[in-house]
């Protein structure tokens, strides 16, 4: 099955990010310029102060570049007011955070359709009805995040993300706090959304295993991007990182 | 320890402000109160004290009537004139330099238009010539001479624009007449006194108008200087006849600073108690807000056990953070409170008690108890929730996040908190088959208790149902924003119970007045047949005049004096006999009102023949201060009307024992179809300013202001609480809003649009506010209907729940919760996303 790619779900043209001023400056992206296609599964990796946060950050305008463009699908992110970005996030890009990603007065239920609820529209419920399924969320629905288990709330997170059939979903380390078996199951499900519906996923991580599940590595050091991979494995991308370290 | 408790309390200076507030406006209110009653205090005796400072002895009847109201006699305690040979007499002791008489009686200034009486109430005096003996001073013009010269008290003459040599239109008991202004007085130092214009006769005048001829209400000695006091005094009583008595100058003063300041603390502690009610609401604040932030410092506290702080440590923390809140607090409210007495003058004034002007008095009591209290009742807030920081375990600093406890509320309190209740409903059952309104009040006081262990209960499920139409009405928001309302019970029902207080009250208020208005109505309703109503000092003439009106059909003149009764000073009302049956209907439960009446009988309401077992036939010992002692016979019962009084008898009767009696009404029947009647009567009697001709209709509508006037003013001085209540909601909000940072920003990633976040904000708070309405309200009512039944026997005879003014108060609550929302929702709508994401 092969698709024309016209164009990339999300990119960013010549980004830079700089914290402070004069001595003090940090510049945490420095001219980054990369695409993330539709049906990609795009991991960003670097050490810690690489710039890896950051620039999901500004591509998904929850922080603002210093210079450069960041587009989602054909929309200039940077051209947006607050509500055009709060829509923006709402409605076409979905997000998985490393903790804290639920609503806790909320039910699981009310936590996966919170961005349809908040833009008052109707959720499609077939869509729902299959991510329930494949996340095994079923019998979960009307518990509260309290309720849940990390990976149960993960999964409750993903469902989230891929309610509205986003442009793209932004993962920030989603399996940093989980044990090996719930990261699987949530890298799996993000791996098949991918392959099965050709939805555009961008996550970053610190964790090879977690990275072997994308399509690509983007590696990111001292705000540059440092290096590539395609159709990563474990093994080459901690060769990759190793090579990146010294 | 002390450093972190003071660097803590830097870092969240919003919160110590916040806390504060609390404090600051009950401090206010408290030394507001305090520095208006000693400036009012210091007033009054600087006054009474120049008026008197040189009055040696005063000569005056005995009190006529003893034990009036329990007090002992004071200056206003009716007294027999004495004969003015005394006057004479004394003059001629050794020692005595003068001996002045005076009298005193009713006499009022009218308006140049000739329509209003000015002064709130009368006071006719002679004009004592000799400066170091008169009480008023003439400061202009010259003492009045001739039966056609008065003088005024500067304050009337400057306030209506009248000067020496106007001509001036005087109430007298027996009609008016005009006078010419012959000169200006003040009294002491002030202009007048307040609120009270200031008739001056020559003596032979007054004694002319007020009946006096050859009489002195009291004589004034001034003894020559260097004079044994001593033996002038023992000089004087030997020439007094018996019932005539000597008193020094200094008692005169203190008997008159004795009426004034009982008079005064009665004002002040009014005051004081919605003082104390600010306090008590401003204390759940501070509970709340130091329960609240124990919470969220679970870490702190926990790191500083890791540390090494002992239990004691973290306990006198928080105390002490607690304390220099209230210290801050206090001394704010301390130096607001000096213009908040200033504030109160006003007010009451604005409300028709007006009081002198006068430089402020600071006591060294007022800022003692300003910071006492403020500090105290901080402290006090403070404690549970420092005992709570205690019993944090050090592990807690190690545990990543605090997970949310839900409010577990023990069954057992459920329980105890619904046989409280039922306690509480049985005692005022019992208290109103009685009524035994201290029953009822207790069943109050137990239900109060029972609601604070109820409250945290219901709390959920009644803001869960109040937040319906609210959650429907803001969509999703306002349904996170009633979760969010119903998510801590406990801290929902703490935020409330400020409102919840003040709400309480008002409705109370609200209810007790609406009956205590209503019954007014229906008592004049059912005692006054006439259709007409004269009220003021109606002169013995009207009633001819009224008698030659076209449809009038019966006139009856009513009459009210003083008797002592049983120990105790009463009021005896009287009527005139012909055409009684067309004007007043005293609902006579045994006897024959008519018959009674004519024969001089006494009437007497149920409730006194019940309590001194009166019945018809019964034989009563009463005392008239002008003829003595005497008895009467009841001659009937008649159902309890507190607009009639609880005595009554006939005018010849009455006639027959008071030498001036003043007529205060006169009722009118008409035949059906007279037109235009009020306009005919008012045109009759026009000549006298100081009556006052409503139709019946009218006359209950004036009758109930009163009470609707005071109503307003409790309103206003409760709006206080509320206002508190207010702060407490703001201060919640704020709190939970820094709680829930990150729960704001992970909304804000996934799309909550900012007016949205405002809009769950909002909708917390009208929960919160509506719920401690709905409490507060329903307690308020219950309370207010069941003290309302309670007191049928009394004044309230009718119990009226003010439908529209309770839904009105509902509304406003709700308002009040938006209006405490807007600041919280502005901060929460403005927390930037990324670092509260961020946020731990």
């Amino acid at each position: 099955m092969s698709t024309t790619i016209t164009a990339p779900a999300a990119r960013a043209v010549d980004l830079t990010k700089i914290y402070g001023s004069g001595e003090t400056a940090v510049h945490a992206l420095d001219g980054v310029s990369v695409e993330f296609g539709r049906g990609r599964f795009t991991a960003v990796m670097g050490p810690s102060g690489s710039g890896k946060s950051t620039l999901m950050h500004c591509m998904a305008g929850l922080d603002v570049p210093t210079s450069g463009q960041t587009f989602v699908g054909d929309q200039e992110v940077g051209s947006l007011d607050d509500r055009g970005l709060t829509e923006l996030r709402r409605d076409r890009i979905g997000f998985v955070f490393q903790a804290f990603n639920l609503v806790p007065t909320l039910s699981a239920k009310e936590n996966i359709t919170l961005p349809a609820d908040l833009a008052g529209k109707t959720v499609d419920a077939d869509w729902f009805a299959h991510l329930v399924e494949v996340l095994r969320l079923g019998d979960r629905l009307e518990h509260r995040p309290s309720e849940l288990s990390g990976g149960q709330q993960q999964r409750v997170a993903c469902a989230r993300a891929l309610i509205g059939k986003p442009d793209l979903v932004f993962g920030d380390e989603p399996t940093g706090n989980l044990d090996s078996k719930s990261s699987g199951e949530v890298l799996s499900f993000l791996r098949q959304s991918v392959t099965d519906h050709d939805q555009a996923v961008v996550m970053v991580t610190h964790d090879p295993r977690a990275a072997a599940y994308a399509d690509r590595v983007v590696f990111l050091a001292d705000g540059r991007i440092v290096g590539e991979l395609d159709s990563p494995t474990a093994d080459t991308v901690l060769e990759q990182m190793k090579k990146l370290g010294d | 320890m002390r450093r972190v408790t003071l660097k803590g309390l830097a870092a969240r200076k919003l919160r110590l402000v916040l806390t504060a507030i609390s404090i600051v406006l009950g401090v206010t209110f408290i030394t507001g109160t305090l520095v208006l009653g000693d400036t009012l205090n210091r007033t009054f005796d600087t006054l009474v004290g120049t008026v008197y400072q040189h009055v040696s002895f005063e000569i005056r009847g005995n009190a006529e009537l003893s034990g009036s109201n329990n007090q002992g006699p004071d200056s206003t305690t009716a007294r027999r004139p004495v004969p003015a040979s005394i006057g004479a007499a004394v003059r001629r002791l050794p020692g005595v330099e003068v001996a002045e008489g005076s009298v005193e009686g009713y006499a009022q200034f009218v308006s140049r238009t000739g329509e209003n009486p000015l002064g709130n109430s009368s006071a006719g005096f002679s004009f004592d010539p000799y400066p170091k003996l008169a009480s008023f001073r003439l400061v202009k013009g010259h003492a009045p001479a001739g039966s056609d010269q008065v003088l005024m008290d500067t304050a009337t003459a400057q306030k209506n624009h009248f000067a020496i040599g106007d001509r001036v239109q005087v109430l007298l008991p027996h009609g008016t007449r005009y006078f010419t202004i012959s000169g200006l007085t003040k009294f002491g130092a002030d202009n007048s006194l307040p609120g009270i214009s200031i008739v001056q006769f020559s003596l032979p005048v007054a004694q002319q108008l007020f009946g006096l001829v050859g009489r002195y209400d009291t004589i004034n000695v001034l003894t020559k200087p260097g004079a044994d006091n001593v033996a002038v005094e023992r000089a004087i009583k030997a020439l007094l006849p018996p019932g005539v008595q000597v008193v020094s100058g200094q008692q005169i003063s203190n008997e008159l600073d004795n009426t004034i300041s009982s008079a005064l603390s009665f004002l002040s502690t009014a005051l004081l108690i919605f003082g104390v009610i600010a306090l008590i609401v401003g204390a759940f604040t501070i509970y709340n807000t130091f329960s609240i932030t124990v919470g969220q410092r679970t870490r702190e506290l926990a790191l500083l056990r890791v540390v090494g702080a002992s239990r004691r440590q973290v306990f006198s923390s928080v105390l002490q953070e607690a304390a220099i809140t209230g210290l801050v607090g206090s001394v704010i409210g301390l130096g607001l409170g000096v213009a908040a007495a200033l504030g109160l003058r006003a007010l009451l004034s604005a409300f028709g008690i007006s009081l002198p002007s006068a430089p402020l008095v600071f006591e060294a009591r007022t800022p003692i108890v300003a910071l006492i209290v403020g500090i105290g009742v901080t402290v006090l807030s403070a404690i549970v929730p420092a005992r709570r920081a205690v019993r944090i375990p050090p592990v807690a600093a190690l545990v990543a996040h605090n997970e949310e406890r839900a409010d577990v509320i023990p069954r057992a309190r459920v329980i105890a908190g619904v046989v409280v209740a039922l306690f509480s409903a049985l005692l005022t059952i019992l208290g109103l088959t009685g009524p035994r309104i201290a029953l009822v009040g207790l069943g109050a006081a137990v239900m109060l208790i029972a609601a604070a262990m109820l409250i945290p209960v219901i709390a959920g499920p009644v803001a869960h149902a109040i937040g319906g139409p609210l959650a429907r009405i803001f969509g999703t928001p306002g349904r996170i924003g009633r979760r969010n309302a119903t998510r801590s019970p406990r801290r929902t029902a703490q935020t409330s119970a400020a409102l919840m207080i003040g709400l309480m009250l008002v409705s109370l208020i609200a209810v007790l007045g609406t009956s205590l208005s209503a019954s007014t109505k229906q008592q004049i309703d059912s005692a006054i047949r006439a259709g007409y109503v004269v009220t003021g000092s109606v002169p013995t003439s009207a009633p001819g005049v009224v008698k030659a009106l076209p449809g009038v059909t019966a006139e009856t003149l009513v009459y009210q004096g003083q008797i002592e009764y049983d120990g105790s000073v009463q009021t005896l009302g009287a009527v005139t006999l012909p055409g009684l049956d067309k004007t007043v209907n005293l609902s006579v439960t045994s006897g024959q009102q008519a018959a009674a009446l004519a024969a001089g009988q006494l009437l007497v309401d149920t409730n006194t023949a019940r309590s001194d077992h009166l019945h018809i036939g019964s034989v009563v010992h009463v005392t008239f201060a002008e003829t003595g002692p005497t008895t009467m016979v009841v001659g009937g019962i008649f159902t309890v009307n507190p607009a009639v009084g609880s005595f009554v008898t006939g005018a010849p009767f009455f006639l027959a024992h008071f030498h001036q009696p003043l007529a205060g009404g006169l009722l009118i029947s008409t035949a059906p179809g007279t037109q235009h009647f009020e306009r005919l009567l008012t045109r009759v009697l026009y000549t006298d300013a100081s009556l006052d001709v409503q139709s019946r209709s009218q006359y209950e509508a004036s009758s109930q202001k009163s009470v609707e006037t005071l109503l307003d003013l409790v309103y206003v001085l409760l709006a206080l609480a509320v206002v508190i209540a207010l702060i407490g909601i703001v201060n919640t909000l704020i709190l939970s809003v820094f709680e829930r940072t990150h729960e704001i920003g992970l909304m804000r990633a996934v799309g909550m649009r900012r007016p949205q976040v405002k809009a769950m904000i909002r909708a917390e708070a009208i929960i919160i506010a509506l719920f401690g309405a709905v409490v507060g309200i329903v307690l308020g009512t219950a309370f207010g209907a069941a003290l309302a039944d309670a007191l049928r026997n009394d004044s309230v005879t009718t119990v009226a729940v003010p439908v529209v003014s309770l839904i009105a108060f509902f509304v406003f609550a709700g308002l009040l919760g938006l209006y405490a929302a807007s600041w919280p929702a502005r901060r929460a709508a403005k927390l930037d996303v990324l670092s509260a994401i961020a946020a731990d």
